[in-house]
């Protein structure tokens, strides 16, 4: 199979995530859309691996998936923290830091 | 020759002063005292034993200059820690230790009592230090330390009673002119190393030939060190400290008149004479403001109700004399009196502080009277150390007061103007001199002289300040509970004894023509100097100034007698028919007034203008406003930025990346 169909794919898997953060609210969602857009970079840093026949575009997609585990740690955190202290779980209401 | 001595000269002062300032509270009693003395006398052994080492020396071998160590040694300085040992430090060193011994051992007693007993010897050993680094300084460098140092010393004894208002202001008023001072100083021998490249005084003596007559940058640079040496030596018009500086402890009082402090400037004058000798129009300053200081300091002398006042006015007077001979080449006759003054101004001080003792603290004569009777001993110091001061032979006075006058007549020109004037300064001196001992001493016993006569000291229920009257109780920063008159105390009577005997008997060591010691020792230092030799005044002049000077001493101490003591209300007869001369006097030609117009309101207003108006407009308004207005500005511009809202970071993210691919797409 010619790597651009990989590549349709991966591109398709990102714009659907980042219109996801950009459009949704609710950070949980936001989150979700963010694992799928660094899983379409993932899609694609395979599929260039596989068409050069080397590994480092697989070892980058481990490290990748590793900061992602990282992150979603972290965010779920995040929300977690905010549920407790019954702050609203919406992303625009959380603008404290506004200029 | 080795000069171990001659360090341990300065380290022993030094060590005296940290030792007893470590230790001020657990020392008992008066061991600070007596440590403090003990410092400072050995200082003096080990300058006597200086003294001889270099008397051991071949006459060409008799400035040894020792290095410690260098301070900073680079390129085109040479700032190191260098003491210059030559017959004129030598006779410095000698003078000071040995009459700031006396002084020490006097204050042994006299501060008796005082809460600040350990802190008073500390202060007063660093004083002695400072002048003693000042005098044996090899270098501008060390000098320039030394007079500072002196000048800091003086300002923590002046006002040694912190909590009198009167003594504080004296302090700084002494300070602030005393840096005035050390500004011109500094300045000047900046002028002179610019020429010279070197801060030796060795090295820079051996180059003054370079410069010609009247050089322009040697005449500013000599002028700015003769404002340091007037600022120091209270010559005019930066001599008003120097009575106020009459707040300090009476043998403060003695030490900064006699031995430390205002000799300095003579010091300086005379150890710069390869300079002026090829610089006539700084020299001439130097001599005119000398002569001047000398007349109207003497008579201010006249109009004052001060015991010490009158003293300190006197020492003004002298040293006009000396700063006038050190300027004109009479540098024997200037150091002479250097010598004889030290013994017999610290002798009047001592005596001074004995009657203020006896008056339970109380200083103005217009209360004194008849203690001839109460205190033989003090009236006879008295009596040996105005006879002094008066010139009267045979008293060390006469000589050194009659060496400075003849050598300048012996000079010619217009120091002749000078020498006039110094007559009829000789005559001033000896009026004011005896109006301050006959109204001391003689005319009729007031209480305190009654009481002592049957054997009770006198005793202040209520503490005074005797400037301003103002009560004082008398814990640490007031002046203790005792006082202590000579007749009844060991350590005073001892000092006032020797320095008596130093005072009548000390012009012994240079009689024209007779005996020559003092010119032969100094004559290393002044070997190559154009006057020292060639001044010498011939016999017939020698036998007319002398007679010209017993004459008018003489005449001097008749008009005192006959106003304050056989006519007794002359005086203020005359104050009635001349009230102007009367008030210029006693507002000391008004000086104060005139620097107060000239430089302190000035300085002030500017000072007021700074705080209202540059500060509030230029600095406030223009500099740190127009700083914080651009940032604040710049701010407010960025803020819109900063929405607060997560999806909208996304997108500018987004975007931005978008708009980077895209442009490498397009390049590419």
């Amino acid at each position: 199979m010619p790597i651009e169909w990989y590549l349709v794919v991966s591109a398709l898997i990102f714009s659907v995530g980042a219109a996801g953060v950009l459009t949704r609210r609710s950070p949980l969602v936001v989150l979700l859309c963010l694992e799928l857009m660094l899983n379409a970079g993932n899609l694609a840093l395979i599929a260039f691996s596989r068409m050069w026949g080397n590994g480092d575009g697989q070892t980058f997609a481990v490290i990748v998936m590793v900061v992602a585990a990282c992150e979603v740690v972290i965010g779920l955190g995040l929300i977690v923290a905010m549920y407790r202290r019954r702050l609203p779980i919406d992303v625009d209401d959380l603008r404290e830091l506004h200029g | 020759m080795s000069t171990t001595s001659a360090w341990l000269v300065l380290a022993l002062p030094l060590a005296g002063t940290i030792l007893i300032a470590l230790g001020f509270k657990a020392w008992p009693g008066r061991t600070a005292g007596w440590l403090g003395t003990a410092a400072i006398f050995a200082s003096f052994v080990f300058a006597v034993i200086t003294f001889l080492d270099l008397q051991d020396q071949d006459e060409h071998h008799r400035q040894v200059v020792s290095t410690l160590f260098d301070y900073a040694n680079t390129v085109g300085v040479d700032a190191k820690l260098t003491i210059l040992v030559d017959p004129l430090s030598v006779l410095m060193i000698l003078v000071v230790t040995g009459v700031s011994a006396l002084i020490h051992l006097y204050s042994v007693t006299y501060m008796t009592g005082d809460r600040g007993f350990a802190r008073y010897f500390a202060y007063l050993n660093f004083f002695v230090f400072s002048m003693l680094l000042l005098v044996l300084a090899g270098n501008f460098f060390v000098l320039i330390i030394g007079w500072a140092f002196v000048g800091a010393a003086s300002y923590l004894l002046i006002s040694f009673w912190y909590r009198r208002k009167t003594a504080t202001a004296a302090g700084i008023k002494a300070f602030v002119i005393n840096v005035v001072g050390d500004i011109g100083l500094t300045l000047g021998a900046f002028f002179i190393f610019k020429h010279t490249g070197t801060l030796d005084f060795l090295g820079t003596f051996e180059q003054a030939g370079e410069f010609g007559t009247n050089n322009g940058d040697l005449v500013a640079g000599l002028i700015l060190l003769l404002v340091g040496a007037f600022a120091k030596s209270a010559q005019m018009p930066f001599h008003t400290w120097l009575a106020d500086a009459m707040e300090g402890p009476t043998p403060v009082s003695s030490l900064i008149h006699a031995a430390t402090m205002v000799t300095a400037g003579v010091y300086l004058i005379a150890r710069m004479w390869p300079l002026f000798e090829i610089t006539p129009a700084a020299a001439a300053v130097g001599a005119v403001v000398g002569c001047a200081t000398l007349f109207i300091a003497a008579t201010i002398g006249l109009a004052a109700t001060d015991i010490k006042r009158v003293i300190a006015w006197s020492t003004m007077s002298q040293i006009g004399y000396m700063v006038m001979a050190v300027s004109s080449g009479a540098y024997v006759g200037g150091m002479f009196h250097f010598m004889t003054h030290a013994f017999f101004k610290a002798l009047l001080f001592m005596g001074a502080g004995s009657v203020i003792g006896a008056m339970a603290g109380a200083q103005t004569m217009d209360k004194m009277g008849g203690f001839r009777r109460a205190m033989p001993f003090t009236f006879g110091c008295m009596v040996v150390g105005g006879l002094a001061l008066a010139g009267i032979p045979p008293f060390s006075g006469f000589f050194s007061k009659d060496e400075i006058l003849a050598l300048l007549a012996d000079r010619g020109g217009w120091h002749v103007a000078l020498v006039v004037v110094g007559y009829l300064g000789a005559f001033i001196t000896a009026i004011y001199t005896f109006r301050m001992i006959f109204r001391v001493f003689l005319g009729d016993p007031v209480p305190e002289a009654r009481e002592l006569e049957q054997g009770h000291l006198a005793h202040a229920e209520v503490h005074v300040n005797p400037t301003d009257g103002e009560v004082e109780d008398t814990d640490v920063g007031f002046p203790g509970p005792e006082h202590f008159i000579a007749e009844r105390e060991a350590p005073m009577k001892v000092a006032m004894g020797l320095l008596a005997i130093l005072a009548a008997v000390g012009g012994l060591v240079y009689i024209p023509h007779v005996t020559s010691w003092l010119h032969d020792f100094l004559h290393p230092t002044f070997a190559e100097s154009r006057y020292f030799e060639e001044l010498e005044p011939s016999g017939t002049l020698t036998i007319v100034g002398m007679l010209i000077g017993t004459a008018v001493g003489l005449a001097g101490i008749a008009v005192a007698y006959s106003i304050w003591v056989r006519r007794p209300g002359t005086a203020a007869r005359w104050q009635a028919r001349f009230p102007a001369v009367y008030r210029l006097l006693h507002n000391k030609w008004y000086f104060d007034e005139i620097l107060d117009a000239l430089f302190v309101r000035p300085a002030a207003l500017l000072g007021r203008f700074a705080q209202s108006t540059f500060e509030r407009f230029v600095v406030n308004g223009a500099i740190v406003g127009g700083a914080t207005n651009i940032v604040r500005a710049g701010s407010q511009a960025v803020r819109a930025a900063q929405t607060g809202l997560l999806r909208s970071y996304a997108a500018t993210l987004l975007l931005g990346v978008a708009a980077v691919i895209l442009y490498f797409l397009i390049r590419s």
